[in-house]
């Protein structure tokens, strides 16, 4: 009987070994990328007025402008039927740009450290070929462009949207990089760039199909505007970057595993952050805050609901909690009622 | 965009920047040489009338 076959086989593996098995399905993720299905957005479910680079809405994603239209930005509903996807990352243009000044440019792009990616054997005759599958749906048609960023390096691929308004998957293979370098650190290893328009800075050489140096001209040849009518909008969804030569299914994670390794990058709080004082004048005050998880590095501290932060020092911070001190009018209990921690790339 | 940079000090010690970006938001900027932010401000005071205010310890 199946059930007593079971029985049989956990009975002769050692209770570390299932819980090591589980505790690695979850933390060795195939896909590079974090949040590609974006179901993530601790900052906020929509931005409108972008004009220039931030990270908006979903977690991870960074939207990098120069001055090609303004967009309202959204986690959004639209998803492509019957794949599993609940939120889709979406851009509509509300001001146009039909006539790119040469520097203009827009795209969309996830920082990877480059201590994750290590097995890559980027520099190497081993260097790993990466495939990235992805879902978009828009009305503009044509040659869009995806590009892989290293230091110094990049290569980009372009693929075709040729139905309007319909959901369409896209894979693209990229061979690995032999002569490249990829730093062991929490710092910048690999970008994925999806280009959205650019001038002529970045569209007048060949498109660069094989790994080389940066050469401005060769990073987005053939790539339509997107920002060339506020008719347009752009969605993406199941965004995949993994090792080897085809893609897989998307790899869907547990909400509290893919929020986990957002916040090693970014971290809103809603709660009140109260310094407790035993003051009676002037004297300073302080209070710690304890980060969910280790950031990627000492992160940067802004205050969305309090003005409190002009008479605030972060006299520490650390990958693990961050010490602030006040001077303050008397009677006062310093607080902020909504704040975020930023280590992102 | 950086508007402004600030040096903090704190009983005398240079202990962090408070940044207001164009949009009028304002962040403290630990001194730490891989947070991004702070790779920023270096850039940033690294242009030409870029300065930061300094109001001494």
């Amino acid at each position: 009987m199946a059930i007593t076959r079971i029985g049989n086989i956990a009975s002769t593996i050692p209770d570390d070994s299932i819980q090591n098995a589980k505790f690695s399905n979850i933390v060795q993720s195939k896909n590079i990328i974090i949040n590609g299905d974006m179901n993530i957005a601790q900052r906020g479910t929509s931005t409108a007025s972008i004009t220039s680079s931030s990270y908006n809405t979903v977690d991870r994603w960074k939207n990098t402008f120069s001055s090609l239209g303004t967009w309202t930005i959204s986690q959004d509903t639209d998803v492509p039927t019957g794949q599993g996807f609940a939120k889709s990352l979406k851009y509509d243009c509300t001001t146009a740009d039909g006539s790119p000044s040469a520097g203009d440019f827009c795209n969309l792009r996830q920082i990877v450290e480059g201590q994750n990616l290590q097995y890559l054997k980027v520099g190497t005759s081993s260097a790993q070929s990466l495939t990235a599958s992805f879902w978009v749906k828009t009305n503009k048609t044509g040659t869009y462009i995806c590009t892989l960023n290293t230091s110094g390096r990049f290569i980009s691929k372009s693929y075709s949207i040729s139905s309007s308004n319909t959901w369409t998957k896209i894979s693209i293979t990229f061979p690995g990089d032999t002569s490249g370098t990829m730093a062991n650190s929490n710092a910048n290893g690999l970008e994925i760039f999806f280009w959205l328009g650019a001038g002529s800075t970045f569209t007048s050489g060949t498109l660069q199909t094989s790994w080389g140096s940066v050469t401005n001209a060769d990073y987005a040849v053939g790539q339509v505007n997107l920002a060339d009518s506020t008719d347009n909008n752009f969605w993406i969804t199941g965004i995949q970057l993994e090792a080897g030569t085809s893609a897989s299914d998307f790899e869907f994670l547990p909400y509290d595993v893919n929020l986990n390794r957002c916040l090693r990058y970014f971290y809103f709080d809603d709660c009140d952050l109260f310094m407790y004082t035993n003051r009676v004048s002037d004297t300073p005050r302080a209070g710690q805050k304890q980060f969910p998880i280790p950031m990627r590095a000492a992160p940067t501290f802004t205050s969305i609901s309090s003005t409190e932060i002009s008479n605030t020092a972060m006299t520490d911070s650390s990958r693990f909690m961050v010490t602030f001190r006040q001077s303050g009018s008397d009677g006062d209990v310093p607080r902020y009622n909504s704040y975020n921690f930023s280590s992102e790339l | 965009m950086i508007n402004t940079v600030e040096k903090i000090y704190f009983d005398g010690d240079f202990v962090c920047y408070k940044t207001t970006y164009q949009d009028s938001s304002v962040s403290l900027v630990p001194l730490k040489t891989d947070n991004t932010d702070y790779q920023a401000i270096q850039e940033w005071s690294a242009i030409e009338g870029n300065n930061i205010i300094d109001p001494g310890a």
